[in-house]
């Protein structure tokens, strides 16, 4: 029973930073239909800008106001990352064939990934421990006040994200978009400039989501947003690609089944199981667990 | 010639909710010209649909010549001679014209699998005869000079012409034309009608559905009309256009359409 | 232009059929590498570009291959050339078993599956799975090529069973071209619905298209495993798969194309080793920058290949 209340504490924790990874993807691919390959990379970045901006802005000393900081330049800055990358890699490819689209957001992977290894240098890098190591024993479950941040903040997030979605006017323009670009366009709504928002928007949410995985994990490496950026893409998917609660929901499954795998049944097996149940839920329900069943009119 | 009759018994199709063919029987003869009409949404290419095997009807029976091929597979059903086109025209937009038409072959190849990787005196003949056939074909259809075009730059009307010599070239007893004079001028239209007839010269039955009341009126043998999923009406060409439930269902709005 | 290209193809297999003989043996390696790797990459286009299915996991597949040589051959004392039937047929029945379930998917959601093959692969490499892949290291020490008992030890004779198997290739994929089951492949990527409309059973030519793929990078994979006496996990990582996907469509998933791809993501690199850190980061702006310029790639594949006899001589078609 204590391994199970660990689990779920830890699965919930990891199952939040797949979530806000996860967005990225989905409101991408819900409006522009393409899987930005480059969303894993922007999310590993964001952690090596939040150590730049610790010890060359901060001088390595950080009270609560300087961590807040961290978040907020790190999101800033990643999110003119993600609405350059837009203009220059995605843009001009908007009417070309989907697959060049693919090709170049691989491309853009390829050009992030190995920016960061060029800049920062191959090895990995440890974090700075800026939120204080404090554990609560909870009736024999161990949770530390990291969890808990990330928890909260998280779902603080995605319920900020979901009501800007559902109740705002910028949130119907790209509900409308993700339905129906032509159709959007000719109700007068400016798609590019959703476009750009979506970018925003998801490039911050990653960053906030590398700052937690930097944070939580501590060593983080050029190379780890093929990593978690599938995780987080295939969450995506088991919540129905395009479909923002369906992400936060593919996100918080994908947390507490890894977890839950890791704990019981083996942590070298853990991405095998995981593509397992990623196959068998889309050989059941080909469009993910809340994605929307398409018929083709003929 | 075998009776290659089509029946349908009580067909009936559901979306969700909505019921877009209600148990309709109808029965296309051996060398009719066979006409569905109905107003927009009356079901009509939902049945075609449903022949086609492109979708499975939830209840009736579709039976081709004895044999009942409801539940088939398009591949199954179009191996049993029974071919269609689309009302949105759907060709391979990237491929030539007589690449195109050459598909409808496939089906009537002697080739293997292994002949794609290892080739046979046979089956170099075959494709050989298979674009024989094309030539035919693309002359039939006043094509030939197109044969090496991309589809995709044809003008519309040829397009539609390509899309019936691709199906003509499965060598069908039973083609189907989902609105073939849709997007047509006059004189392509009447080009048509002469096709349509040639075709049944050869002793192919045709099915088709159509807007144009003057085409459906001049080419059909036999119409059924359909309205909101449902048979309203039945006869020939004569009977139906003196038919008061037609002309309130589907004649009468003519009108406002035009 | 139909002369220039079957003048280009004769040179080309030319100057391939007696390079060995005009190289040191650090560059005999890097044109084995470049052969085999070119093999399975046109193994991918016939998946990805003929087919059009986005197939991500190719280097499962040429893994498959490697290690069905390497573990025959270091278990099992099979002689490395008696390997090469079971190094096809491996990877074809995974192949068959695999893709039948999927290959029904939307376009990304097969890719998704196919990168999730891939790294389930991989994990099973690692993890030593029945105690025959040899874990994380992977299996070293395999026996050189014989015929008839003669030991072949020159770099050179893998480099004449690599050109063997990419003239093979090269041949499956001409026929292809002229024959109904190829013609399938095209149709059911231009537009599957029109297709199984038409009398294609395009589930039956998807798995095909797989088989075929698979078949032909279990082949290169066996002559990798010769090639390096070796085999190890990492050869087969999915970044391999991608850049195999990426190779075709920058390439234009013509076989011209797909040959310059190979040459430029792997040989290039090679000659300029002193950029090497350099190497992703040029090619992932290569990459954008060649899809923006030439969204089908840098020598996109033709249509239109319809024999001289159908072509009216008045007209010039297209």
């Amino acid at each position: 029973m204590d391994t199970f209340l660990q689990q779920l504490a830890n699965g919930l924790t990891i199952g939040s930073m797949f979530a806000l990874v996860a967005l990225g993807y989905t409101m991408v691919y819900g409006v522009m239909k393409l899987i930005n390959f480059a969303h894993g990379d922007m999310v590993a970045a964001s952690a090596f800008v939040g150590l730049m901006v610790y010890t060359q802005i901060l001088g390595q000393t950080a009270s609560l106001v300087g961590v807040v900081a961290i978040f907020f330049i790190t999101a800033a800055i990643m999110a003119c990352i993600g609405v350059t990358l837009e203009r220059v890699a995605y843009r001009p490819l908007r009417t070309a064939p989907r697959l060049s689209a693919v090709v170049s957001a691989l491309g853009a992977s390829l050009v992030i990934q190995n920016g960061i290894m060029l800049i920062w240098g191959p090895r990995m890098r440890i974090f700075p421990e800026l939120v204080p190591q404090v554990y609560w024993h909870v009736g024999g479950v161990i949770i530390s006040m990291m969890q808990v941040i990330i928890l909260v903040l998280s779902l603080i997030l995605m319920v900020a994200l979901y009501l800007f979605i559902e109740k705002t006017r910028m949130g119907a323009a790209i509900r409308a978009s993700s339905l129906d670009q032509d159709a959007a366009r000719l109700m007068g709504i400016n798609v590019d400039s959703v476009i750009s928002l979506i970018f925003i928007i998801g490039s911050s949410l990653g960053a906030v989501g590398g700052l937690f995985i930097a944070l939580y994990y501590r060593g983080i490496t050029f190379d780890m947003g093929w990593q978690y950026g599938l995780y987080a893409f295939i969450a995506a998917i088991i919540g129905g690609i395009g479909n923002i609660p369906g992400a936060m929901l593919g996100g918080m499954l994908l947390g507490l089944f890894s977890a839950f795998i890791s704990g019981y049944v083996s942590s070298t097996w853990a991405d095998a199981f995981t593509f397992m149940l990623l196959i068998g839920i889309l050989i059941v329900r080909p469009t993910g667990l809340l994605g929307e069943r398409v018929a083709e009119k003929v | 010639m075998a009776h290659n009759e089509l029946i349908l018994t009580d067909v009936t199709k559901r979306f969700g909710g909505l019921t877009a063919v209600d148990s309709l029987s109808m029965k296309v003869e051996t060398g009719q010209i066979y006409g569905v009409i109905g107003p927009n949404g009356a079901g009509k290419t939902t049945i075609f649909n449903c022949i086609t095997g492109i979708y499975r009807s939830e209840e009736g029976s579709v039976n081709w010549n004895g044999e009942e091929i409801r539940g088939m597979t398009p591949y199954q059903i179009v191996d049993r001679g029974i071919v269609r086109t689309f009302q949105t025209i759907r060709l391979f937009s990237q491929m030539s014209v007589a690449e195109n038409v050459v598909s409808g072959r496939h089906i009537k190849s002697s080739q293997r699998w292994w002949h794609g990787i290892c080739p046979t005196v046979g089956s170099r003949r075959d494709e050989y005869d298979n674009w024989m056939k094309v030539k035919e074909l693309l002359e039939f259809f006043n094509l030939d000079e197109f044969a090496a075009t991309p589809v995709s730059s044809l003008p519309y009307g040829h397009q539609r012409r390509v899309e019936m010599a691709r199906a003509m070239a499965v060598d069908p007893t039973l083609l189907i034309l989902d609105e073939p004079a849709a997007g047509l001028n006059d004189k392509e239209t009447a080009e048509l009608v002469e096709t349509i007839f040639s075709i049944r010269d050869k002793g192919v039955t045709v099915l088709l559905i159509e807007h144009d009341m003057e085409l459906v009126m001049k080419v059909t043998d036999y119409l059924t009309v359909l309205n909101f999923g449902k048979k309203i009406a039945e006869g020939t060409p004569d009977e139906i256009q003196k038919n008061p439930l037609v002309i309130e269902a589907y004649l009468g709005s003519e009108d406002d359409d035009e | 232009m139909k002369k220039l290209s079957v003048a280009g193809i004769s040179i080309f297999l030319m100057v391939m059929a007696v390079l060995p003989h005009f190289l040191d043996s650090r560059w005999q390696a890097v044109a084995i590498t470049f052969v085999i790797f070119s093999v399975v990459a046109l193994s991918q286009d016939i998946i990805l570009g003929k087919a059009g299915m986005f197939n991500m996991g190719q280097a499962m597949f040429f893994g498959m291959g490697a290690y069905a040589t390497a573990i025959l051959n270091s278990h099992y004392n099979w002689p490395l050339l008696a390997t090469i039937p079971v190094a096809i047929l491996v990877p074809v029945c995974v192949g068959i078993l695999l893709a039948a379930p999927i290959v029904h998917l939307r376009g990304d959601y097969l890719l998704v599956v196919t990168i999730g093959f891939n790294i389930v692969f991989i994990q099973v490499l690692v993890n030593n799975l029945g105690g025959v892949t040899g874990g994380p290291n992977g299996i070293f020490g395999l026996e050189y090529l014989s015929i008839f008992g003669h030991e072949l030890r020159s770099q050179v004779a893998v480099y004449y069973l690599a050109f063997a198997v990419l003239l093979l290739t090269l041949a499956i994929m001409l026929n292809l071209e002229k024959s109904k089951v190829g013609r399938a492949l095209h149709y059911l990527r231009e537009d599957p619905l029109a297709a199984e409309s038409i009398g294609i059973n395009t589930k039956l030519y998807k798995i095909f298209a797989f088989a075929l793929g698979a078949g032909i990078a279990g082949l290169a994979g066996m002559v990798y495993a010769t090639q390096y006496s070796a085999v190890s996990p990492e050869g087969f990582e999915f970044i391999q798969s991608v850049l195999f996907f990426s190779i075709v469509l920058v390439g234009g998933s013509s076989i011209p194309g797909v040959l310059l791809g190979v040459f430029v993501m792997f040989v290039l690199p090679e000659i300029f080793r002193e950029f090497s850190t350099w190497r992703f980061f040029v090619f992932g702006f290569a990459m954008i920058l060649t899809m923006i310029l030439r969204p089908r790639g840098i020598w996109p594949a033709t249509f239109g290949k319809i024999p001289k006899y159908m072509i009216k001589e008045k007209s010039h078609g297209a």
